[in-house]
């Protein structure tokens, strides 16, 4: 079982360092927001590698594995209780012909799809299957959003909801590009794809990554040298969603076709 | 000129502000989660990750089957199946055992749904996955499939853990 | 109806199937538009002396406080845990718009409270030294104990009066255009994510407050049988019509600009505006809304028409305007949402009226600034100099 890093102690001294970090440190944050982390970092490949953390998780899917069984989906909501209406991971059939692109998730994949009928199968040029999830952005717009900070990146990679402390207000979920976010209908708090963050602190790979039967999905540790995450990510022939967003994901995609949003 | 000064208003209003401002600035202090984590960059609270942390597992992978069912994983070792995970048809672990005990049927779906989620013929599938189909213009054509009528069930020539068998 | 992204089925992400933000979004920025809209004519007279509007300066701002007390509850009503909503101010946090908002919406309330309370002490001092009993306690707590008024202390009043006001001012651009940068900022959101989305929000906003303060006195007015201020009608008018001219041109210069640009914006935009928002933003908002007060309140101002009839067709541009803004909150609120984050479909937008978020509660909180608006004008002399013998409302 890995350690879970200990809260600290809300002990006087931090709370006198608060005081000197508030009136240092509003004027850094300022100064940062405006010239921002940006420009510099977003350029540099090795920021993911570089920081002290011990571990730099990250995400693989490949769409040339993916069968399109809808385990993936099964799993998470599973594991996760993911309540019906809404999906922390889904799946995404397209089907290419030469009219347009036909796209479709029905009930976000978990039934897996309906083989496409014989009109569609005559003009089609290409078809796969495409799973989405939370990208676990280096720069995500729902943290910088958050009015309380319920929403946070850790420094192994995983972006984490604060179920305790969230309100609901639902401005990550319009300031994700992904629609990765919703609020949970039962909770009442904003909630997403957390890489099944209870189970990698326990030495456990995500539901998702533990059931696909393809290896479609990879997850693992950027700091360690033989993890096939690792390989492919030194390999650099990975894509990520909307790179135009300038959000730059964690969830790498292997075979990314252009179609794909 | 006797009376109050034409700013002694003014005083009050200011201690009525400053008192509000300073119980605000009291009331703040007091209701920051006393784990915040005061950093610039990364403002949040350091206890969120123990919650987060303690949800329940419900899979536990291949290898929380291990202690139970060895020879079935000996066996399933060598089929083509292999590279499966035990629960995406047996259903979670967590549905099965508790405490290092069984305490319900790990219950598995014997329709023709559990391999045709899998194996039905679809054109978004990876071509070099077996796919079984009528037609053959996709996935591998079969002869025998050709005699199946629609309710046959998969599991009646197959076996769910040696599928060529 | 052409769908955006080359799709042959409206294919939205399944977390897009609901509107996340709806009418009680489309309230809060709408409400605090009010508040902001109504303090800029109490400023206008007080900061730039603008004499026609110094009867109407203490409703103004009596309005505007009104609003402002009840512009952030859609937000609260929104949330799923309302009873967190204090985190906003207490959880040290510096990146996100819409915390900021939550300390300048709040400071904007003290200011104007401040500012009431300057201009109203004349009149708590006399009432306190006036009445006896629980109401005279109240009027007491309310002079702060400072049962005398001089003349001196008079003249620093209007001094700081002065000075807040001007403070209210950019204090006041600033808040609206804050909202407008909580949805300008978004770039997830194509139709939000312009930079002029701040500055269009805050002249709508000063639109939908100046329209809004007419329409209710004229209706005191008409209620009292008092006259009205001819003088002050043509003149309000005037500005009105120039704020919103200068308003309308910038929403048609937001989109002329993604028009003409042609680029990935409008390629999410244009179905939108061509398919689910046809109706309420190129019929509505942009054309009969926009276009009739321009024509009434242009003939208002450059006419000389006068008497009754002059106060109908300010009526009536007023009316339309407040629609119109009320349709650019909800065009801009909810039809960004109509895009889903797919790019490849719209999002149905379903009215709900007796749910949590729905148009009763919507039409509740709007009610309720009017209702308190009501109450506190039984207390206090609204169009009466503060500093004057006689009680009046
Ligand atoms: C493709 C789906 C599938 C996978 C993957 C699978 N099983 Fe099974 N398993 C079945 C089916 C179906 C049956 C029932 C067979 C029957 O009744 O004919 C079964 C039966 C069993 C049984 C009952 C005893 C027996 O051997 O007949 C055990 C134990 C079992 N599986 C263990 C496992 C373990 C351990 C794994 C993972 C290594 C696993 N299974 C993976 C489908 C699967
Ligand atoms: C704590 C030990 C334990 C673990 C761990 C365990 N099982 Fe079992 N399992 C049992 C026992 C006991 C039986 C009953 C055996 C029998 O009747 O022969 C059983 C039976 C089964 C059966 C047959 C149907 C039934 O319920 O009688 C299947 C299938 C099965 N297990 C699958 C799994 C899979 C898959 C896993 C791993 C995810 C797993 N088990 C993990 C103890 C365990
Ligand atoms: C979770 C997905 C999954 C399910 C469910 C599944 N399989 Fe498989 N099956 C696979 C994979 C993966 C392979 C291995 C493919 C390979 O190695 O090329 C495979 C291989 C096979 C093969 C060998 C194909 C060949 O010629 O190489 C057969 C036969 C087969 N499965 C039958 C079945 C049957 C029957 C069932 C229903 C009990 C079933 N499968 C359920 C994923 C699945």
């Amino acid at each position: 079982m890995m350690p879970i890093p200990s809260p600290i102690e809300a002990d006087t001294d931090s709370r006198r360092e608060f005081l000197r970090n508030i009136l240092a440190g509003t004027a850094t944050a300022t100064v940062l927001m405006v010239f921002g982390p940006g420009a510099m970092a977003l350029s540099d490949p090795t920021r993911r590698t570089k920081n002290k953390a011990k571990h730099q998780f990250a995400y693989v899917i490949n769409i040339n594995n993916c069968i399109g069984c809808g385990n993936c989906v099964r799993a998470c909501n599973k594991e996760n209780n993911v309540p019906a209406s809404v999906f922390r991971t889904w799946v995404e059939r397209y089907v290419v012909t030469d009219e347009g692109v036909y796209v479709e998730s029905p009930n976000g994949g978990l039934k897996g799809f309906e083989a496409v009928n014989k009109k569609l199968r005559q003009n089609f040029k290409k078809s796969f299957t495409v799973p989405k999830m939370c990208n676990h952005c280096e720069d995500p717009p729902c943290v910088q959003v958050c009015p309380v900070g319920a929403t946070f990146k850790t420094e192994e990679g995983f972006v984490l909801v604060d179920h305790a402390h969230c309100l609901g207000c639902a401005y990550c979920v319009q300031a994700c590009p992904y629609a990765a976010r919703y609020i949970d209908p039962i909770k009442h708090v904003s909630d997403k794809c957390d890489w099944c963050y209870h189970r990698v602190k326990n030495g456990k790979l995500p539901a998702c990554v533990t059931v696909c039967p393809n290896k479609a999905r990879l997850f693992g540790d950027l700091k360690d040298p033989e993890s096939e995450v690792t390989k492919i990510f030194k390999e650099d022939q990975w894509m990520v969603l909307k790179p135009h967003m300038h959000t730059d994901p964690t969830c790498f995609y292997i075979g990314l076709p252009r179609e794909v949003v | 000129m006797s009376g109050p000064s034409s700013t002694s208003h003014l005083y009050r209003l200011g201690i009525v502000l400053v008192a509000f401002f300073v119980a605000a600035v009291l009331v703040g202090w007091w209701a920051v989660p006393s784990s915040w984590n005061f950093d610039v960059d990364h403002w949040y609270r350091k206890d969120a990750l123990i919650d987060n942390a303690q949800k329940p597992m419900v899979y536990g992978g291949n290898e929380s089957c291990k202690d139970c069912h060895e020879p079935a994983m000996k066996k399933l070792a060598k089929f083509k199946h292999r590279a499966l995970s035990c629960e995406s048809c047996h259903g979670p672990v967590a549905d099965h055992v508790r405490g290092n005990k069984k305490f319900a049927a790990a219950k598995v779906d014997k329709s023709r749904w559990q391999c045709e989620n899998c194996h039905q013929e679809q054109i978004n599938r990876p071509k070099d996955f077996p796919q079984f189909s009528k037609t053959g213009d996709i996935g591998k054509f079969v002869k025998k499939h050709n005699l199946l009528e629609k309710k046959t069930l998969c599991l009646e020539c197959h076996n769910a853990h040696d599928p060529t068998n | 109806m052409e769908l955006p992204g080359d799709a042959l089925v409206n294919f939205i992400f399944p977390n897009n199937a609901k509107v996340w933000w709806s009418v009680m979004i489309v309230l809060y920025p709408y409400l605090t538009g009010l508040m902001a809209g109504a303090f800029v004519v109490s400023a206008l007279s007080h900061v730039f002396k603008i004499k026609e509007f110094k009867p109407i300066a203490n409703f103004a701002l009596i309005a505007a406080f009104c609003f402002g007390l009840f512009a952030a509850t859609p937000l609260l009503v929104h949330l799923g845990q309302p009873q967190r909503a204090y985190e906003i101010y207490v959880t040290p946090h510096l990146t996100s718009a819409m915390s900021i908002f939550g300390y300048f919406y709040s400071g904007y309330l003290v200011l104007l409270m401040i500012e009431i309370w300057l201009i109203y002490r004349p009149y708590f001092t006399r009432m306190a030294n006036q009445t006896k009993g629980f109401m005279g306690f109240i009027w007491y707590l309310l002079t702060l104990g400072q049962l005398e008024y001089n003349p001196a202390s008079a003249k620093v009043d209007q001094k700081i009066i002065a000075v807040l006001a001007g403070i209210g001012i950019p204090w006041a651009s600033v808040l609206h255009g804050y909202v407008g940068f909580v949805f300008g900022s978004v770039k997830a959101v194509a139709w939000w994510a312009t930079a002029l989305q701040p500055f269009i929000f805050l002249s709508s906003a000063i639109v939908s407050g100046m329209a809004v303060l007419f329409l209710m006195y004229t209706f005191i007015r008409w209620r009292q049988r008092q006259a009205y201020d001819f003088a002050m009608v043509r003149k309000y008018m005037a500005f009105l019509w120039g704020i919103f001219i200068l308003d309308y041109a910038l929403e048609v210069i937001e989109l002329a600009f993604v028009v003409y640009e042609r680029g990935y914006h409008w390629s999410l935009i244009e179905p939108l505006l061509k398919g689910p928002l046809f109706d309420s933003y190129a019929i509505m908002q942009m054309g009969i809304l926009s276009v009739t007060p321009l024509l009434i309140l242009g003939y208002v101002v450059l006419s000389n028409i006068s008497g009754r009839m002059m106060i109908h067709m300010a009526n009536f541009g007023s009316l339309i305007l407040l629609l119109q803004v009320l349709f650019m909150r909800f065009n801009v609120v909810v039809g960004g949402q109509l895009i889903s984050k797919s790019e490849r479909g719209f999002v149905d937008f379903e009215w709900e009226i007796l749910a949590k978020e729905g148009i009763l509660t919507a039409i509740v909180l709007f009610v309720a600034p009017f209702v308190t608006y009501y109450i506190i004008s039984r207390f206090i002399p609204i169009f009466d100099d503060p500093a004057a013998g006689k009680e009046g409302s």
